[in-house]
């Protein structure tokens, strides 16, 4: 194993026995997106009557928002642990260790994956229990997580950034609730075409858009000729290497 | 081995808002020297030592470590210093012996060295019973004791202290002081920052003081008391510094929380 593959995995396993350190922590992570899911199928679903919206039943559409969040509860330790790391001057000694920048990254990156694959997999039980189908199969179920878990990485880096940036944890526990606008600006709940203008060129614009309804496609459609599901691919990919980019150039500034 | 193993030249550190925290320093360090450096806060002294580990930019200068520039071959550097700091950096999540495992791998150490050297500096900082504990459970001389060994892990040629007893009780001092003797006994460099007069008279081969950002005066402690005609460290201290009391400064080396609310 390279040297570069022996830190990587050793700041991964670091990284992943926080997850359960404490294991009540996990709780809430999984709480909220099944409630969220469980109410908006419950209490929307007559929107499945309206003109316009695809045949299938709500809960079917709004199944990829459930994983959505499932997976993106994941994010938020990244950052409050490098954030922690930094305040008690932890990093410092990861600083000055012969180690690649870029395994501290990718170490809590790897956690994030590591945490949003449990996570998203109690979920997705969750939504078959229930009755939703995934028409495109056990593939399409792999598929999914690989969009989300790609897109979840790079999301986290924007509260590795903060970390890195301001060293001030209170700064990067509200990062968190910035997804929010984010994923609601979206064809979360509705699909874009009766979405009112306003929204709809917003939600043209949002990266999460993309990853909605690459996962919805692979939910709702056989067709993995589907541009929705390249799109979210390539719209995932981007965002991580963008935000990876943009974390690893943060490092520099955390040295004055 | 070069005779000087840390090389010190016209090294000077201008914080990004004008505070000039060093200006100019020059000094040596000998291959298993004892070195000390001295002064009153904010006399540049952690931000000297902070730029010989590399966690703080140099303005200008030159720092030669173990013959090697540290501006082209810092990873090589990395792998042969040690460094306790003045903040006890721990993951409280992990164990002692979680800890010292991780840094043994990530120093690229084999399993049978990391665990030979687990056992040893467990033994060395009296450990050993708390060793499978979350390090957040230790006392506050605990986590300096077991700081001081996780620097240790990979058996660095020179361990940098920066106020490694600051806060510890006198029995958990001499504890220290006895590793630290022991350690240098058996050839490592060690380059100390210390408050303590006394700390530094029992433990220095070599002493820096320094004031203002500036080496004031420098030698054994011999030689320190007789060119300043002084009975005692602490004289010599007062002497060269003017005060035992430095004009500290705001840390303009930590972020400002609250800048962005005030616009």
């Amino acid at each position: 194993m390279s040297i570069f593959l022996s830190d990587w995995y050793y700041l991964s396993i670091r990284s992943i026995k926080q997850i359960w350190r404490p294991l009540l922590a996990l709780i809430p992570s999984l709480f909220i997106p099944i409630f969220f899911f469980l109410v908006n199928s419950a209490s929307l679903s007559a929107f499945s009557n309206v003109k316009g919206f695809p045949k299938v039943p709500y809960r079917d559409f709004i199944a990829p928002v459930a994983l959505f969040t499932a997976v993106f509860f994941s994010c938020g330790n990244a950052g409050i642990e490098l954030a922690q790391d930094i305040s008690n001057g932890y990093f410092k000694k990861l600083l000055i260790m012969p180690i690649s920048r870029l395994t501290i990254i990718l170490g809590r990156l790897t956690e994030v994956a590591v945490q949003a694959v449990m996570q998203g997999m109690i979920v997705m039980v969750l939504l078959l229990l229930v009755g939703v189908r995934i028409r495109t199969g056990v593939a399409g179920a792999l598929a999914i997580f690989v969009i989300l878990i790609v897109f979840a990485m790079g999301w986290s880096c924007l509260s590795m950034i903060t970390a890195l940036r301001t060293q001030n944890m209170r700064l990067v526990q509200s990062m968190f609730v910035i997804v929010f606008p984010f994923l609601y600006i979206t064809t979360s709940q509705a699909p874009l075409n009766l979405l009112p203008s306003p929204f709809r060129q917003m939600a043209s614009v949002n990266p999460v858009t993309y990853i909605i309804e690459g996962v919805r496609a692979l939910v709702l459609t056989a067709d993995w000729g589907s541009a929705a599901i390249w799109q979210g691919f390539l719209v995932a990919c981007a965002f991580f290497v963008i935000m990876v980019s943009l974390t690893l150039a943060s490092f520099n500034k955390t040295l004055k | 081995m070069p005779d000087n193993i840390i090389e010190v030249k016209d090294l000077k550190k201008t914080y990004p808002g004008g505070t000039e925290a060093v200006r100019g320093v020059t000094f040596n360090v000998r291959a298993g020297e004892f070195f000390g450096f001295l002064g009153p806060n904010g006399a540049g002294k952690s931000t000297t030592m902070n730029m010989l580990v590399n966690l703080v930019k140099k303005t200008s200068g030159d720092i030669i470590i173990d013959g090697l520039d540290l501006d082209v071959k810092s990873r090589e550097i990395y792998g042969r210093i040690g460094f306790a700091m003045q903040e006890i950096g721990l993951d409280e999540t992990a164990t002692a012996r979680e800890m010292l495992n991780l840094h043994g791998r990530l120093y690229h150490m084999s399993k049978e060295k990391i665990d030979s050297q687990i056992d040893k500096l467990l033994k060395l900082v009296e450990l050993e019973k708390v060793a499978d504990k979350f390090t957040q459970t230790y006392s506050g001389g605990m986590r300096r004791r077991f700081d001081l060994a996780l620097s240790l892990i990979h058996e660095p040629k020179i361990l940098f202290l920066d106020e490694p007893t600051q806060g510890l009780d006198p029995h958990a001092r001499q504890l220290i002081w006895g590793h630290l003797r022991e350690l240098n006994k058996n050839g490592m460099t060690v380059f100390l920052t210390t408050h303590f007069m006394d700390e530094a008279e029992a433990l220095c081969d070599r002493l820096a003081i320094m004031d203002k950002g500036q080496i004031v005066t420098e030698g054994t402690v011999k030689e320190l008391l007789e060119k300043h005609d002084a009975k005692n460290l602490e004289e010599v201290f007062l002497t060269t510094t003017g005060s035992n009391l430095g004009e500290e400064e705001v840390n303009t080396n930590a972020s400002d929380p609250y800048s962005r609310a005030r616009g």
